[in-house]
């Protein structure tokens, strides 16, 4: 383990930790543009220069890669230092063209902090700047080449971490330019990471433009819900809209980055026809005469059928702590049966998927990067886990082979940032060593007995969930027993249903009276449905997720809810009698307009309580471990903590 | 549009490569030498040769400055600009092939003869100044030396 001193502070790091990194892990922060920590290093940008006074390397030498050896003695304040620092920044300006009022970047811009930090405030240069034409790519990214400063980030990631072979770096010299061939729209799912990844202002968020500054932004630590992999992002809002999605990292998960639709998916967050009053035969109402509603069209129900001829159904977009309170409102309301998914083959295979994981077998996102092989068992990765064809990516870049199973179900319109090699049943992988082998696959709609067969070969494994919270289904549907929801309906077993963000089939809803829906989005039921609650999306509420791995998560409140600002109904500008003007509010109004949804946890709890239970704390019991969860660290496997099968 | 036999024996050039990516030099010289530049259509061409996007192929054809992604004169003129020949006054000799050919540095004379393209160093700095027309290398450049070189490359195949 080198000792060295940096800035007169001991400091011991692992072998092969570079200067830079040694002087962060002591809260030296040296400025930066090329070094990225998932990246390789580039040494392009020279702006983390410091200066060895004493050890095996002497002078001033580049921090990001220059490895920490013994008896190195580092000073990142030295004037040398500070100089070579200066005039490297000054000289990486010459060319910028100082447009940060008109740059989305501004404000979250590296190239701004550092450009302050390194001490260049003033410029000399009176030259003519190199100039570039932007191209077109696509409706995600703003392309904008004259800012650059040449670190090559986004190649480096583009091509090198996430596969892409249409965007890269042409030209040489003072020509250098970072583009694709011909204009169009960048071709990786990955792409937006390229916003992220840019120290400046030449690739920004274009779904997000011109809307926001950073310090307008409201954000908290969040879990995207497109997927079970559960990648952790940062929701930017501004104004009850959210303007943009960053990734936020964590290691044990999406590493930096997160894929183009947790990214650029959020339109329907924003949507102004999301269903946002609470209604009652057709007409909106107040939240608790729909709640009141609801409590009574239930017990009425249960009187006149039973109990066990009702519903409740949820499905894998439910919070944990939906889906826990979900099955005591089915106590409360007399011991209803209880629902999580709609089709019978997804619930065996998740349920499955859940029974045969353990903390010994269940692959960490660092086993399937050091994989020696990994098998994809007919799956779309890219639409059931992009993030992970990312790891996968890493593997095989070390030197893995890669089989795909059953590739003949798939479509091909994705490709993957890999070489595989196809076969037809995972007998012909050849299973060397077992142990350094990852088997992926979806669970939902699997054969039980294959998950099983995979489970025994000794192999790491990753059963992707159907849904974003699939797990936690699985987890309460074997705990409560509940079935799939066709099931009861074709027996006939269900006359009545209660849907909480449930994802009902329109052709079910022929054979089932639906007594009440809380949503957020409308969904075939909704409009069937004489109540309807309305509730808050993932970025609007407070809950757990529990991703494919059995990593339970936190995510916060990043908003309130309510109609976004922007485009909001002349209606609640002023007066509904009086000739409106477009300017903001001038009625003061103690509800936010559009703003009644609930957590659909909440919106349980308040009716288990009208329905005569006590109210529930729903992370209780059991779950108990997963209330101290935070929000901001890794998450925790509940195989750790006893939760598991 | 590239030939059959033109074809047939890059792609044999490409498969006697250890990688492909190391053959792309030669696909792309070759290329040009068919079409007289790199044209849009020779990049995608040599891209699908060499199993590399266009973009890729664009990425190395855009590195070096022998290989033309806009049309070029029958002949090019590089003339180097880099400190060796600086010393030895190239801007002069820059400064005369500009007002004998008429052109800026980058173009093409009327008569679709010449190029001129200024070079950074092609390793001739012991006889500074230098510069190479149509692929042949010439030395010690004198105002005199330039107009006896052009004449006899303008009549030479």
């Amino acid at each position: 383990m080198p000792k060295l001193i940096i800035d007169d502070i001991p400091v011991e790091v692992a072998p092969g930790t570079s200067v830079l990194e040694a002087a962060r892990s002591v809260g030296i922060t040296i400025p930066h543009f090329c070094y990225h920590p998932a990246l390789a290093i580039a040494a392009a940008c020279r702006l983390c220069a410091v200066k060895l006074l004493d050890g095996p390397v002497k002078g001033i030498q580049m921090s990001c890669a220059l490895p920490a050896q013994d008896g190195m003695v580092v000073s990142t304040t030295d004037p040398e230092a500070l100089k070579m620092r200066s005039l490297v920044i000054e000289w990486l300006m010459l060319n910028h063209p100082h447009d940060c009022p008109v740059c989305d970047e501004g404000g979250e811009c590296l190239l701004q902090d550092f450009t302050i930090a390194g001490g260049h405030s003033r410029r000399r240069y009176q030259g003519k700047k190199r100039t570039f034409q932007n191209q077109y790519l696509g409706e995600g990214i703003h392309h904008e080449m004259n800012r650059c400063i040449e670190c090559y980030r986004c190649v480096r990631f583009y091509q090198d971490y996430a596969g892409g072979t249409d965007f890269g770096v042409m030209g040489s010299a003072g020509r250098v330019y970072f583009g694709r061939f011909q204009e169009g729209a960048l071709e990786s799912p990955f792409s937006g990471n390229l916003v992220d990844i840019c120290p400046t202002g030449v690739f920004t968020d274009k779904t997000g433009r011109f809307r926001a500054r950073y310090w307008d932004y409201q954000f908290a630590p969040s879990i995207c819900q497109h997927c079970s992999v559960g990648c952790n992002t940062s929701p930017q809002n501004f104004e009850r809209e959210t303007i943009k999605i960053v990734g936020r990292r964590n290691d044990q998960v999406n590493g930096w980055f997160i894929c183009d639709r947790a990214r650029f998916d959020k339109t329907y967050l924003n949507d102004p026809q999301r269903p946002r009053e609470p209604r009652l035969d057709g007409a909106t109402c107040g939240y608790d005469v729909a709640v009141d509603a609801a409590a009574k069209s239930i017990r009425e129900f249960v009187r006149q059928h039973g109990a066990d001829k009702l519903a409740f159904v949820g499905s894998t977009r439910l919070s944990l702590e939906g889906m826990i309170l979900l099955a005591q409102l089915a106590d409360a309301a007399g011991g209803a049966r209880i629902c999580y998914f709609g089709d019978a083959g997804q619930q065996q295979g998740s349920m499955a998927a859940a029974k045969l994981l353990n903390e010994e077998n269940t692959a960490y996102v660092k086993d399937i990067e050091q994989a020696q092989w990994v098998s994809l068992h007919a799956l779309d990765l890219m639409e059931e886990g992009p993030m992970l064809a990312l790891a996968v990516r890493k593997a095989f870049l070390a030197g893995a082979q890669i089989f795909l199973v059953a590739a003949e179900a798939l479509p091909a319109r994705d490709v993957l940032p890999f070489k595989y090699t196809s076969v037809e049943t995972l007998n012909q992988v050849p299973f060397e060593g077992g142990g350094k082998g990852v088997i992926i696959c979806g669970a939902g709609s699997k054969d039980p007995d294959l998950l099983a067969e995979m489970a025994s070969s000794g192999a790491k494994l990753v059963m992707l969930q159907p849904g974003p919270n699939g797990f936690a289904a699985a987890l309460l549907a074997q705990e409560h027993g509940a079935a799939p929801l066709k099931e009861l309906v074709a027996a006939r077993q269900v006359r009545g249903v209660v849907c909480f963000e449930a994802d009902v089939p329109e052709v079910l809803l022929a054979d089932v009276e639906v007594l009440a829906n809380a949503d957020w989005r409308r969904e075939a039921v909704t409009d069937t449905s004489p109540i309807f609650l309305p509730t808050t999306t993932w970025v609007e509420s407070d809950g757990t997720a529990i991703n494919f791995e059995g990593r339970a998560q936190r995510f916060q409140r990043t908003r309130i809810a309510g109609l976004p600002l922007k485009g909001l109904d002349p209606k609640y500008y002023g007066s509904a009698t009086e000739a409106v003007s477009l300017h903001p509010p001038r009625v003061h109004r103690k509800e936010v307009p559009g703003g009644a949804e609930r957590d659909a946890w909440r919106v349980m709890a308040q009716l288990i309580e009208r329905l005569g239970g006590e109210p529930i704390e729903p992370l209780s019991g059991k779950w108990s471990s997963l209330k101290s969860l935070d929000p901001e660290g890794e998450g925790v496997r509940i195989f750790e903590i006893g939760l598991g099968e | 549009m590239i030939p059959e036999t033109l074809k047939i024996s890059l792609e044999a050039r490409v498969a006697s490569a250890i990688t492909a990516r190391e053959a792309a030099v030669d696909v792309m010289k070759e290329l040009q030498a068919h079409y007289g530049w790199l044209t849009d259509e020779a990049v995608e061409e040599a891209a699908t040769l060499l199993g590399l996007s266009p973009l890729q192929v664009e990425e190395l054809a855009t590195f070096y400055e022998m290989i033309y992604r806009r049309p070029v004169g029958k002949k090019v003129i590089h003339v180097c600009d880099s400190i060796s020949c600086w010393c030895a006054d190239c801007d002069k000799i820059i400064q005369y092939l500009k007002d004998k050919l008429g052109v800026g540095l980058g173009g093409t004379t009327a008569d679709g003869m010449f190029t001129l393209i200024p070079c950074c160093c092609m390793g001739m700095c012991g006889d500074s100044p230098a510069m190479s027309v149509g692929g042949t290398p010439y030395g010690r450049l004198t105002t005199e030396l330039v107009d006896e070189i052009l004449e006899a490359e303008r009549h030479k195949a």
